[in-house]
């Protein structure tokens, strides 16, 4: 039994390390710009397929194709951010109906372009097994437990000391405070865009390997960050890390007790609960007009 | 019984304290100036009279019914109306629109819409959206709003912030000639002396979530606590 | 009185389409009509109150499932069902939009799509009740509109309900609220709206609509399947409201079209018609946001102003 429960653990750490990336991202954005990009799904997706695209057309290297999967979305995320986004500002409204078109458009581009079928992205870590006590685990797996934890720390360094984290953080904080002491708030909207959607496209270059690539492989991932932000609080950086990681092992531990097919539910009920009973979350601050 | 009756009204924000204790009645129709320095609570109070946010402590009393703590819009049909600091209109609807919609609970129609719109010197812009208008503009078409729903107490947060020279005088004439027309309670915050001193009968002074003072215009200009209560 | 002409003239051509069209065509104008339904009522929630909901089709899967269980099951007739499952959905938007109405923005499209996520979690998990994700099968047609052409007049009869009821709305006293209280809640408030109720309304009554056109869908494809009520089918709404022109009163009739007649009509994959909205749907919120029926408005009075 306790087994069984370790190895859920540790696959919701799996599962809930691509939600924190994915989490992060969306808090990133949503705490500059104050936009809720429900798009961050689809980019997730596009970071599968172009991993995909550029181990098997540029590289045989897969951390390089990760990489430069990062770099291709961080600018695809930095020209919607210039384009879609910024001519919107301050209409909650049409930013949140422009994400909704973003993801028919892409999702279904995707389709388009490679099919309906999913992909495989052929990387040794998969096959190769690591024991922990009696369990084994795709090399994968704690890769992808391993790089989130990196990435997470980075971002906490980088948020925390540098210049440009802390002017983000500022942004954030109050925008027109932000101005008035000179930072760039506009450069601060496109960094947070481009960071976030880098974030997004690694989640998907990682989960790739292991559950395939396809058209809708974001859809989950999205609403589950979501309701990993929405559990952790709303502007909270710590709270995406918290939310995504409770999210992600609520759901691998649910399995032992509940049917299967009702995994998905655990996110959405925690959702319903969390708005209902805490809205602001674990660490969130209320913002104004915020319950 | 007085037309508004407030006791003992206590309202903190996190740790700060907007109202601490506010009391005071108004026993009928006039038109009071609440003044006081930034921070004495005023808008608070307004808020908590008009139900947008509820007192932590005290009673407030129209008529001499208890209505602390109702919503807004019971209180708009009990005959409270205000305007906002921030002046707040429908900016789609014409001006027109606007009106017919604050006067629809009584029943006000078109005529009595284009008479009061006459009378602020805005009949052109009828049928405009209200968007169109300047803030001065829009600041009357706002007040005019609140008595198209002909209210027994109306609350005007700083009418005259933002109004020209030239469109004050045309709001000044205008406040005294509804007053005139049907009298009524008219609790005008104000931090345009001049604008609020000729137009009131009686100025209540507000400082750090008290009332402070009361009396006429010309007492009060010659107080010596509330010249303190500005300068300290 | 030119426009009452005109009108009644269009609702007799579409009343006699049968006659002139392919079965294809037929089966082209039937899906139209079944995707202007619950666009009507999300246009009264979000056209014209401002609410974005995110989780509208949700309500549509009620009123079918609800129906499907009742004609399947309980054996009842096609009228009582289709009225019991339309009062049903509209209990479950007055219920649940009480809940989602307590948040603002964000939270209320967050609520919404959470909502609707559940419900579909539901419909596709609860096998014993809805058959899971295979669908419940064996949903008549209503007696006497079994085949295609009468179908389509039956569907059609929906959509011009849906229609007529959104016109009364909103030139009614309670569509000016609904306006007021998009452009500004707490104004409306001050002038006596009590907002939490009419909001309350709106959302059952859409929720309602949402619920007839849900009934009207799964009679026409003869099952009930969670896959007609995905969180894509809500986007899909959103979009069909949002590109017909929000606030508009034509609007989803517009848009309904548009999403499934004219790509139909062109012949392409459905991949790129879907890639084209979604384009289209940015490029609306950024250039048009009146959508097509704010164009074509906007194109009359340019043709008018000409003329004189």
């Amino acid at each position: 039994m306790a087994a069984a429960l370790l190895e859920q653990v540790i696959n919701g750490a799996m599962t809930g390390s691509v939600y924190v990336l994915v989490a992060l991202g969306m808090v990133l954005i949503y705490g500059v710009m104050h936009v809720l990009n429900f798009a961050h799904g689809v980019l997730f997706m596009l970071g599968g397929y172009l991993c995909h695209f550029f181990l098997t057309r540029l590289t045989g290297n897969y951390a390089l194709a990760v990489l430069l999967t990062m770099a291709a979305l961080a600018v695809v995320g930095a020209m919607l951010e210039r384009g879609v986004f910024r001519p919107l500002q301050g209409n909650l409204r049409n930013q949140v109906i422009a994400s909704l078109g973003l993801i028919l458009a892409l999702e279904n581009l995707a389709v388009a372009l490679w099919g309906p079928n999913a992909l495989q992205i052929k990387v040794p870590a998969t096959e190769r097994l690591v024991a922990l006590g009696e369990l084994r685990f795709p090399l994968q797996h704690l890769l992808i437990i391993g790089v989130t934890a990196a990435v997470v720390a980075a971002m906490f360094v980088f948020l925390k000391w540098s210049k440009v984290g802390t002017a983000l953080r500022a942004t954030s904080q109050d925008r027109n405070a932000a101005r008035v002491v000179g930072i760039p708030v506009e450069r601060m909207d496109v960094a947070s865009f481009a960071l976030g959607t880098a974030l997004a496209a690694l989640g998907g270059a990682l989960v790739g390997p292991l559950f395939l690539v396809f058209p809708q492989m974001g859809d989950a991932p999205m609403v589950k960050g979501l309701a990993g932000i929405l559990l952790g609080g709303m502007g909270s950086v710590p709270g995406a890390v918290v939310g995504g990681l409770i999210i992600g092992i609520a759901e691998s531990v649910s399995t032992l007790f509940l049917p299967t097919d009702y995994r998905d539910s655990v996110a959405f009920a925690i959702m319903v609960l969390i708005l209902l009973a805490r809205p602001r979350g674990l660490f969130g601050v209320r913002a104004r007009g915020e319950p | 019984m007085s037309v508004l009756a407030v006791q003992g009204i206590e309202k903190r924000y996190g740790g700060v304290s907007a109202l601490a204790g506010c009391s005071f009645e108004i026993p009928g129709p006039g038109i009071y100036g609440l003044i006081g320095p930034n921070g004495a609570g005023k808008t608070t109070l307004f808020d908590v009279i008009a139900g947008n946010t509820p007192p932590d402590r005290g009673r407030v009393a129209i008529d001499g019914a208890d209505v602390t703590g109702l919503a807004p819009h019971r209180l708009a049909s009990l005959g409270v109306a205000r305007s906002f600091q921030e002046c707040r209109v429908f900016p789609e609807f014409s001006c027109l629109e606007n009106l017919l919609f604050s006067g629809r609970r009584q029943g006000a129609g078109q005529a009595e819409a284009r008479r009061l719109l006459e009378l602020v010197r805005l009949e052109s812009y009828a049928e405009q959206p209200a968007a169109a208008l300047s803030f001065g503009q829009r600041r009357l078409l706002e007040i005019v709003g609140t008595f198209m729903q002909q209210p027994r107490l109306l609350l005007l947060d700083e009418p005259a912030a933002g109004v020209n020279p030239a469109l004050l005088e045309t709001l000044s004439q205008f406040l005294l000639a509804m007053f005139r027309e049907r009298p009524s309670v008219l609790l005008v915050i104000e931090h345009n002396m001049e604008f609020v001193m000729a137009l009131a009968g009686e100025i209540v002074v507000m400082h750090q979530g008290a009332v402070l003072e009361r009396g006429t215009p010309q007492a009060i200009q010659a107080s010596e606590r509330v010249i303190e209560a500005y300068l300290g | 009185m030119k426009r009452l002409v005109a009108l009644a003239a269009l609702v007799a051509a579409l009343y006699a389409v049968p006659a002139l069209a392919t079965p294809y065509l037929l089966h082209v104008m039937v899906l139209s009509c079944l995707y202007a339904i619950p666009a009507v009522g999300l246009n009264l929630m979000l056209g014209y109150t401002g609410l974005v909901s995110l989780g509208h089709i949700a309500f549509a899967g009620i009123g079918a499932y609800v129906a499907a269980w009742l004609m399947v099951d309980a054996r009842l007739g096609f009228w009582s069902a289709l009225a019991i499952a339309v009062a049903a959905s509209g209990l479950a938007g007055a219920l649940i939009g009480a809940i989602c109405l307590r948040f603002r923005s964000h939270f209320f499209m967050i609520v919404t799509l959470a909502f609707g996520l559940m419900l579909y979690s539901v419909m596709n998990n609860w096998d014993d009740v809805t058959r899971g994700a295979a669908g419940f099968p064996g949903i008549p047609r209503a007696p006497g509109f079994t085949t295609l052409e009468s179908f389509y007049r039956l569907a059609l009869s929906g959509a011009l309900l849906a229609f007529a009821i959104q016109w009364r709305v909103v030139r009614s006293d309670f569509g000016r609220i609904l306006l007021a209280l998009r452009q500004d809640e707490r104004l409306a408030l001050a002038k006596g709206v009590n907002a939490a109720l009419c909001k309350t309304a709106v959302f059952a009554l859409g929720s309602a609509l949402a619920g007839l056109g849900g009934v009207l869908l799964v009679s026409f494809l003869r099952v009930a399947a969670p896959a007609s009520f995905t969180l894509a089918e809500s986007i899909n709404a959103v979009l069909v409201v949002i590109v017909g022109g929000a606030g508009s009163l034509a609007g989803p009739a517009l848009g309904a079209l548009l999403f499934v007649a004219l790509p139909e009509y062109l012949r392409v994959a459905a991949e790129w018609r879907l890639v084209a909205f979604g384009v289209l749907l940015v490029l609306i919120t950024l250039f048009a946001p009146r959508g097509l029926a704010g164009l074509i408005a906007e194109g009359w009075r340019r043709v008018a102003r000409r003329s004189q």
